[in-house]
């Protein structure tokens, strides 16, 4: 066979794998994906792609797929294979009944950032008129609740405030808490990219990550605080940029609050904050700081990028506040080249987080209490709604330890894996009545479900997807559903069985009702997706084809708001018992808790999470490179095999979180973000100990598991 | 810079070389005037004209590099026949792209190729490479079967594609995607003249290598060395004895 | 339903002084309309009560003493019809 075959259709349409977004021609031979190539038109990678995206497409047709609906009354009971109808039937009854006994806010709903934006739309309407609450939330609450929240506060938009290609023309690139050649491949390129043309490059990271070094592109500064100090070190940043007087004039006079900044330069500018005070808090030297405030404050065109790594502490939302900060201060904002620019993880995060999957948010960042917009709502859809806050996630699996949140219906996501505090999560599950899941596979979270709806992959569907940079691009629909129906018509279905009747031929329709109910998306129709690719919200009468940069003129508004930023150390300390800071992170051949990439060719890569320790902790435990090591936190311990590695620093331990048997989050804690409750997964304080083989059998080999395909 | 070369492309058309945004420049190209921006190769001004012109070391994602020599053309007032992808355009210029000298030179050039290509693997091709030999009327070449690479391993170590360097032509566009597009600068190309091949890394295997598998050297390979394994039955195995 | 509080009250303490040790840099009286503006659009209204029956119950001694300043302002009939926003707090 030396001559390949010919693919004989192409279809063009959004991975759904990162926040990039990339556009692909998925390229079928007689009705089967035969191969994805990366769209030169494609605005977010113009004809890049990375290995996921690319290549990590057959999950799709995995035989673990699970093809028919599941039922079964106790999660002790082995699952019934049953129709559509008996499933989404039970469902509701199941649902009904938990209402009438314990109330209609014993109930809530998850959205899935791997859905489409017209899935998420429908899941929060399905809560709203359904369940007749506000207990909806998304998964971003676990990544980047505090990105909407911190941006917001300081910015007025809660989304990166500038385009990808924005980072061509950047002067100075900061890059907080993020790698993006692994996590976001694409723009990691093109950043690289950019330092290639001589652009400065300044990293915040505990860890000595790839952006930080890679073959032509280094980091001028590299801040490797230790975890925890993101807070501290970005407000000593701004104490050097108020000093020294590097910042912004006539830029805060026109476009902030002067008393605001006033007010705000008077706390970072205290002694407390000076380099010479925080260097050797954040283990770093004062120096650092200084020539890093003063490479971004010179500019001219000085951008910010950021991720995970600022979101996942107890002060998530404060960290991105310092950010928009010191934009602010130094006039960063509302050109090209400049910006404060959240990265993503899973495809939709911007979605989750547009479109109303909050408890205290419709789609577009309006408040539920706010009776104008909630009228808007009860007007477009003809139902009196829950004019108070709901549950947000964590708290809904606080309230069903606590007994008083009983059933959940989880769209696409796997809590019992993802979540902080696995024994906490695990409790919850088993506290509620009716879990019922919708998801490709039956995962770790299927294993506490009493109702399985197989969902649709996003080859299987039509629909729109949100990336990092706000651009909404479509999914098109390559093959038929594996189990019948996508994802958007199972929730129908499901609100339809609780009594409020739902009906649309085509997700373009729910796009529709969008449109008419999000000021955001107001412009926003197949029809033009489609005529000019793809379009960054803002979309409306102003911004008919959509919006590249933000803040251009005005602000959100009107004046932009300086936060006050006071670092307060977490919770979690490093002491004699729990010696080590461990850090989470995640590698560039799996995504997220992997239920995907795990099933792919992927795995010849990264077949298990592994613990980076640095060679002086590692000899201070006897530990060689390739030992199975426990793990333990003050909340629980796994094992994993260490990884002697001069990324990390001596007092740190890092690893990643792909694969189910590692229990990456059975140490985490559950501390968590004081605005959003976004989780702590950044900073947890650990021992690390040699285990001896024996006790190691109970650890399955991940390989042997995830190759089979 | 690059802002704009990414920006411009699209997806129909392969220009050959990066779009720029200088002032407008008109030249002719077989006759035919054609207004580009300043910077722009005659190739781009040829393929927006709806001339194209053969080539094989070029594309529009990746700098000019001007070693294939395929891509010749001839100008007005200039002598010999100078590669259309490294010439820049200039005002009033007239371009000639097809002539019996080119043809000649082209198939010579082409034949040569073909020589070290295995032939089991043209007919039914549909590579760009292949799709040049077409264009060109290259279908054999005079110099039997000699030297060529069909002694070579196949590397299948990576989980998605494959390299068989038999039907490497060495144009160097994976080095280069490596490197402009992906930054990982995993490639190379080790030796030289006729020993000349594609490495990856310190002559390791893909998967051994810094090799991250973005995929964008498969993509820009224009005669399928690099390629896909979803796009075969089974196991990819060469079609012709393995030969020194 | 019952008297249960839907979550347990020590995770309600916990959150609410995390929200108070942030607005702890404002003055006094935008510190507390910070937090009463926090609880008030972010917090479920039985988390809420929860606080606030706790506060009734023991005098919130484990609470930051800004964080029982903006509880009870959370009573405050002429701050009940106050429209939520994002950004800093404004002033009492
Ligand atoms: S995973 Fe991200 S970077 Fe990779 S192809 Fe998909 S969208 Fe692009
Ligand atoms: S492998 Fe392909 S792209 Fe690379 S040098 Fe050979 S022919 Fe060119
Ligand atoms: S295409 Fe111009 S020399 Fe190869």
């Amino acid at each position: 066979m030396p001559i390949p075959r010919k693919p004989d259709g192409s279809v063009v349409t959004t991975c759904a794998y990162c926040g990039v977004g990339c556009g692909f021609k998925a390229e079928t031979l007689g009705g089967k994906v035969v191969r994805m190539i990366p769209w030169k038109e494609g605005k977010a990678n113009h004809g890049h792609s990375c290995v996921k995206g690319r290549f990590a497409f057959d999950y799709y047709a995995h035989p673990d797929r699970v093809r028919t609906p599941l039922i079964r009354d106790h999660i002790d009971e082995p699952w019934r294979a049953v129709t559509w109808d008996e499933a989404i039937g039970h469902a509701a009854t199941r649902l009904r009944d938990i209402q009438a006994r314990h109330g209609t806010k014993s109930v809530g709903a998850v959205s899935s950032s791997r859905c489409t934006n017209e899935e998420i739309f429908l899941v929060q309407k399905f809560a709203r008129v359904a369940l007749r609450n506000n207990n909806i939330d998304n998964c971003s609450r676990i990544c980047h609740s505090p990105t909407q929240f911190g941006l917001s506060a300081t910015l007025g938009a809660g989304a990166a405030s500038q385009h990808f290609d924005s980072v061509l023309q950047a002067d100075v690139i900061l890059v907080v808490g993020a790698n993006p050649t692994e996590g976001h491949p694409v723009f990691g390129s093109m950043l690289k990219r950019r330092v290639r043309e001589g652009a400065r490059l300044i990293v915040l990271d505990p860890r000595r990550t790839e952006t930080v070094n890679s073959p032509h592109c280094s980091a001028d500064v590299h801040l490797a605080l230790r975890p925890g100090t993101n807070v501290a070190v970005l407000d000593s940043i701004a104490h050097v940029v108020v000093r020294e007087k590097l910042y912004r004039e006539d830029f805060i006079r026109s476009r902030c609050h002067r008393d605001e900044f006033e007010q705000w330069a008077a706390l970072v500018g205290d002694d407390r904050y000076s380099p010479e005070v925080v260097g050797p808090q954040a283990r770093i030297d004062p120096e650092d700081i200084r020539r890093a405030a003063r490479l971004y404050a010179a500019g001219p065109r000085s951008t910010i990028y950021y991720g995970l790594g600022v979101t996942e502490h107890s002060q998530g939302s404060t960290g991105v506040m310092c950010l928009g900060n010191l934009a602010l201060a130094c006039g960063m904002v509302g050109r090209e080249g400049v910006g404060v620019n959240p990265l993503r993880g899973q495809g939709n995060v911007q979605g989750g987080s547009c479109l109303g999957s909050w408890p205290h948010m419709f789609s577009g960042y309006r408040f539920v209490t706010d009776p104008e917009v909630r009228s808007s709502f009860e007007r477009a859809w003809d139902i009196t709604l829950d004019a108070e806050p709901g549950l947000r996630l964590p708290n809904m699996f606080d309230a069903a330890v606590a007994g008083t949140f009983k059933g959940i219906y989880i769209q696409g996501e796997d809590p019992v894996q993802s979540d902080p505090n696995r024994d906490h999560i695990v409790a919850a599950m088993r506290a509620m009545e009716c879990v019922i899941l919708q998801d490709l596979f039956l995962t770790e979270t299927a294993n506490f479900a009493h109702v399985f709806l197989p969902g649709s992959s996003s080859l299987e569907k039509d629909g729109t997807f949100t990336n990092a940079e706000r651009r909404v691009s479509r999914v098109r629909k390559i093959v038929e559903p594996l189990a019948g129906l996508a994802d958007w018509e199972i929730t129908v279905r499901l609100t339809n069985a609780m009594g409020y009747a739902l009906h649309y031929d085509h997700p373009s329709e729910v796009m529709l009702e969008i449109a008419r109910t999000s000021p955001a998306y107001r412009g926003m129709t197949y029809a033009l997706i489609d005529r000019v690719g793809s379009v960054q919200w803002p979309c409306d009468e102003n911004a008919p084809e959509g919006t590249e940069v933000l803040h251009t003129a005005t602000f959100p508004r009107g004046k932009a708001n300086f936060m006050l930023t006071e670092f307060v150390p977490t919770r979690e300390r490093a002491d004699d018992r729990f010696p080590l800071l461990l850090t989470t992170g995640r590698v560039l051949s799996q995504y997220n808790v992997g239920t995907q990439t795990r099933r792919t060719g992927n795995v010849a890569w990264y077949a298990e999470d592994l613990l980076e320790i640095s060679a002086q902790d590692a000899a201070a435990r006897g530990i060689v490179d390739g030992d199975p090591v426990a793990v333990s936190s003050r909340v629980g311990s796994t094992v994993l095999r260490a990884r002697l590695s001069t990324r990390v620093s001596p007092g740190v331990v890092y690893t990643t979180f792909h694969f189910a048997q590692s229990k990456a989050n059975a140490i985490t804690t559950d501390l968590s973000d004081w605005a959003t409750n976004c989780p702590e997964y950044k900073v947890t304080a650990v021992e690390v100990m040699r285990v001896t083989p024996s006790m190691t059998r109970a650890q399955p080999t991940p390989v042997a598991e995830a190759v089979e395909a | 810079m690059v802002w704009v070369e990414l920006r411009a492309l699209r997806d129909d058309i392969d220009l050959g070389t990066p779009p720029r945004d200088g002032a407008p420049v008109t030249l002719s190209i077989d006759g035919v005037d054609v207004t580009v921006p300043a910077g722009s190769s005659v190739m781009l001004a040829a393929a927006t004209a709806g001339r194209p012109v053969p080539k094989l070391c070029a594309t529009d994602t990746l700098a000019a590099f001007g070693s294939c020599r395929v891509c010749l053309v001839e100008i007005e007032g200039r002598n010999g026949c100078p590669a259309s992808c490294t010439t820049p355009v200039e005002a009033g210029m007239r371009v000639h792209t097809r002539s019996e000298r080119l043809d000649r030179i082209r198939k010579g050039v082409l034949e040569l190729y073909l020589s070290d290509f295995p032939e089991e693997d043209l007919p039914g091709g549909w590579s760009e490479f292949h799709e040049t030999l077409a264009t060109v009327g290259v279908t054999s070449h005079p110099y039997g079967r000699g030297e060529n690479h069909l002694a070579a391993p196949i590397d299948r170590s990576n989980p998605y594609f494959v390299f068989d360097p038999a039907k490497c032509i060495v144009c160097s566009r994976c080095v280069r995607a490596c490197e402009e597009i992906q930054g990982t600068f995993a490639l190379t190309i080790a030796d030289r003249g006729f020993r000349s091949a594609v490495v990856a890394s310190q002559g390791e295997s893909f998967l051994a290598s810094e090799c991250v598998s973005c995929g964008a050297c498969v993509q820009t390979c224009p005669s399928q060395a690099l390629i896909e394994k979803s796009l075969f039955e089974g196991e990819y195995e060469r079609a012709h004895p393995t030969q020194a | 339903m019952s008297d249960t509080p839907v979550i347990e009250v020590e995770r309600l303490v916990a959150m609410a002084n995390q929200i108070g040790d942030f607005f702890a840099p404002y003055p006094s009286a935008q510190r507390a309309e910070g937090i009463r503006n926090h609880l008030r659009h972010y917090w479920d209204p039985r988390m809420r009560a929860a606080l606030l029956a706790h506060l009734d119950a023991t005098g919130g001694a484990d609470l930051a003493e800004s964080v029982s300043i903006a509880a009870r302002l959370l009573r405050d009939e002429s701050r009940a019809g106050a429209k939520a926003y994002a950004g800093p707090p404004r002033a009492g």
